[in-house]
């Protein structure tokens, strides 16, 4: 395995984090609170980056790294993680206008009970940024395998889940009434539509986990208690090194998941449940333990520390926790 | 980025396994297969293993990135960790004692004078056998704090105190004893490094058994011990900085031995589990699973320090893969244990399972938590040489 970056990934990366530092500073996501067009500028930035979609899974991840440090609100992801691979996936005749930037969308899958598993439900759930979007793909299954069909946006009855993820907008949809074409699709390429979607979205809260440590890592420099900064402590350090550990390995896996999807390597459908099982584990922990070593100042409103914890915790329960794939990944080892 | 190296590389892998699979002695195919209770008159380097190191020497395959006389084949860092995966997979050690290649032989290469140098090809083929004197009864982690003394007397040092923990001395030829030799100057700056001919007069071994009743270590008491000056290594109140000797060429692969262990034990956990009626238990489930997810996304991490180690950087992964691996095995035997419920500490040959190799496993795993840097100094390196946080 050779994990070294081409000059063009350095590159990619490094475009990446100098964007999100200009176009998504916490002030915007604190807006996006109240007045999700707040995300409107960012949106029209990031067009140019929905081709990322059709281009390598490990190439996307590193732009999302930086999306998931920011916390970036709105339909960038579900469109450029889920919507234009499954249009891909049918072979859609909007897929160069969605790859353009021109049109957006958002996936309609799970049913009740949450989880990302094609099912007959007329209505669906947890379906992100489903009010702000050009389209929607609504995912069913029927008697003859699973079916794509996509309606427009302003044809779906949408109410709002509303989450303590202030970030990530996500919906009920009942697409039944709405019209659109319905595509079937192998279940195998429904599978791999999601399993990109996945290791996308870990990649999202490797960069959510790694900023949360960040934070906390320059306030244990820059906190003096008792004459010292409270970084001298080795309670302090310990949990630090311990943070930054699950930080490193997720990315890794994240990345290694990556490769193995754009090598269609065997060992990708374990990679890609082992991949959002270390981002979680990672994310929950630097959440956890970054607003405790903020003391009183992490558990205010006024702190942008909890626009990250809510993130890394929306994530978290999104498209499968970690228990989850836990037990997904169990079934493929034993 | 790529799932594998280029053809150069995987041709160098095909010729390696080519010569393991025609040379590896069965002993050494089996060398980590656990058996049963410590025998504690056990060779400790069988007369299979010296032969093994000699013919991996020999035909260029003991230190890859060695030029050949010195058991080498100038082999580049990814071939390099390309064997150490091959041997790690297939858990085939090169040698059953390590001082010598991997201590000794970079040390006195970097450092010592010619006529040091020439001790190095008989310690990477194996001919002299080394032990490492360092750590003492109250130097441990702060092994800076080291006290045995050495005073110059004319054209000898005189050596006396107590070594602890040292591997192998009850057959070492040779020691590289860390001693101080100024006992006024601060105390990394009093300490010197010399070369002890184990037979000298005044030099006692006594076996220390550990915690499975095993003893490969031993405490070493100095009493007078007279060392030629010239047995110095490097300058005088010089040796500190040599503390930190190891095979550069390797350092960006040494986790690959952690992870592999630990994917094979993950591995014979879910053996374990399905032989214990336990493969349906949702608890057990999710807990292989766990431990599969932190074995894979290691592995990846190993990779990605390698290389940034491949582009000359410091790979501060090896603290982090030093830290998890270890503590991610001992976890592992733990629940080894916990998944035969009353039988978890049983060792008898005819119940429980495998000869008590878990609970076994357990206690033997604190040596890796411990030895080599505890946990816990791996955290404050973290903390202080990756992160960097401020020294209490």
């Amino acid at each position: 395995m050779d994990f070294t970056l081409t000059d063009e990934q350095q590159l990619l990366r490094d475009t990446a984090v100098a964007l999100f530092a200009k176009e998504c500073p916490a002030a915007l996501v604190r807006a996006h609170i109240a007045d999700p067009s707040a995300a409107d500028p960012l949106t029209t930035r990031l067009r140019e980056f929905v081709a990322l979609a059709e281009g390598s899974l490990a190439d996307l991840c590193l732009f999302l790294e930086p999306h998931g440090a920011a916390a970036a609100p709105g339909p960038f992801f579900p469109t450029v993680a889920l919507f234009a691979p499954l249009l891909m996936a049918i072979e859609h005749e909007l897929v160069p206008r969605v790859l353009d930037g021109e049109l957006s969308g958002t996936v309609a899958l799970a049913g009740a009970d949450g989880e990302w598993r094609p099912n007959a439900e007329p209505v669906k759930t947890f379906v992100p940024e489903a009010d702000r979007v050009d389209l929607v793909a609504v995912v069913d299954a029927g008697p003859s395998g699973p079916s794509v069909r996509v309606a427009a946006g302003g044809d779906a009855r949408v109410r709002s889940v509303h989450t303590e993820d202030f970030s990530r907008r996500l919906f009920e949809v009942d697409a039944s009434a709405a019209g659109g074409h319905t595509f079937p699709i192998a279940a195998g390429a429904l599978d791999a539509v999601l399993e990109r979607a996945t290791v996308a979205l870990a990649a999202d809260m490797v960069g959510t986990a790694r900023h949360l440590f960040d934070m906390t890592l320059e306030y244990a420099k820059e906190r003096y208690q008792f004459g010292v900064p409270i970084g001298s402590f080795q309670a302090i350090q310990h949990k630090l090194a311990d943070m930054s550990l699950e930080v490193e390995r997720a990315r890794g896996a994240v990345q290694y998941a990556a490769m193995t999807i754009d090598a269609d390597d065997a060992e990708r459908h374990r990679a890609v449940h082992v991949a959002k099982a270390a981002a979680g584990r990672a994310a929950v922990r630097a959440a956890k333990d970054g607003i405790q070593i903020h003391g009183g100042i992490g558990f205010t409103w006024e702190h942008d520390l909890h626009l990250f914890l809510r993130r890394a915790f929306g994530s978290e329960h999104w498209m499968g926790s970690t228990d989850w794939h836990h037990d997904r990944l169990a079934d493929l080892l034993i | 980025m790529r799932l594998s190296f280029g053809p150069e590389t995987e041709a160098f892998r095909d010729e390696l396994v080519a010569f393991l699979d025609e040379h590896t002695p069965p002993e050494a195919r089996s060398a980590f297969d656990y058996e049963g209770k410590d025998d504690p008159d056990r060779e400790i380097v069988p007369e299979w293993a010296r032969r093994w190191q000699a013919t991996l020497f020999d035909h260029g395959w003991m230190i890859p990135a060695y030029p050949p006389e010195l058991g080498g084949r100038n082999a580049t860092p990814v071939e390099t960790l390309v064997y150490l995966e091959e041997m790690a997979r297939r858990r085939i050690p090169r040698s059953l004692h390590f001082p010598g290649y991997a201590i000794v032989s970079p040390t006195l290469l970097e450092f010592g004078d010619e006529a040091q140098k020439k001790l190095v090809p008989a310690a990477v083929r194996g001919d002299t056998i080394w032990c490492i004197g360092m750590s003492e009864p109250n130097a441990g982690s702060d092994l800076a704090g080291l006290s045995t003394r050495a005073v110059v007397d004319g054209d000898h040092f005189v050596v006396n105190g107590q070594k602890v923990w040292t591997s192998y001395a009850m057959i070492a030829q040779k020691s590289m004893v860390y001693v101080r030799t100024d006992p006024e100057a601060p105390k990394h700056k009093g300490i010197s490094l010399l070369i002890v001919d184990m037979d000298s007069p005044g030099i006692d071994v006594r076996p220390l058994r550990h915690i499975t009743g095993a003893a490969e270590f031993a405490e070493v008491f100095f009493t007078d011990v007279l060392v030629p000056r010239e047995n110095l290594v490097g300058g005088l109140n010089d040796g500190w900085r040599l503390t930190q000797g190891s095979l550069a060429h390797e350092r960006g692969g040494l986790w690959v031995e952690g992870v592999c262990r630990l994917e094979q034990t993950v591995q014979s956990l879910v053996d374990l589990a399905r032989r214990r009626g336990l493969e349906h238990d949702q608890g057990v489930r999710r807990q292989l699973a766990a431990m599969y997810e932190l074995a894979s996304s290691l592995r990846a991490l190993g990779y990605k320090g390698f290389a940034g180690f491949a582009q000359g950087s410091s790979a501060p992964e090896h603290s982090y893969m030093k830290l998890a691996t270890s503590e991610a095995t001992k976890a592992c035997f733990e629940l080894g244990t916990r998944l035969q419920g009353a039988y978890g500490v049983v060792s008898d040959r005819d119940r429980g399972e495998e000869n008590g190799r878990w609970v076994h496993g357990f206690f033997v795993n604190f040596a890796n938590t411990i030895a080599g840097g505890s946990s816990e100094i791996q955290r404050n390196i973290i903390a202080q040489r990756v992160l960097g946080l401020p020294r209490g």
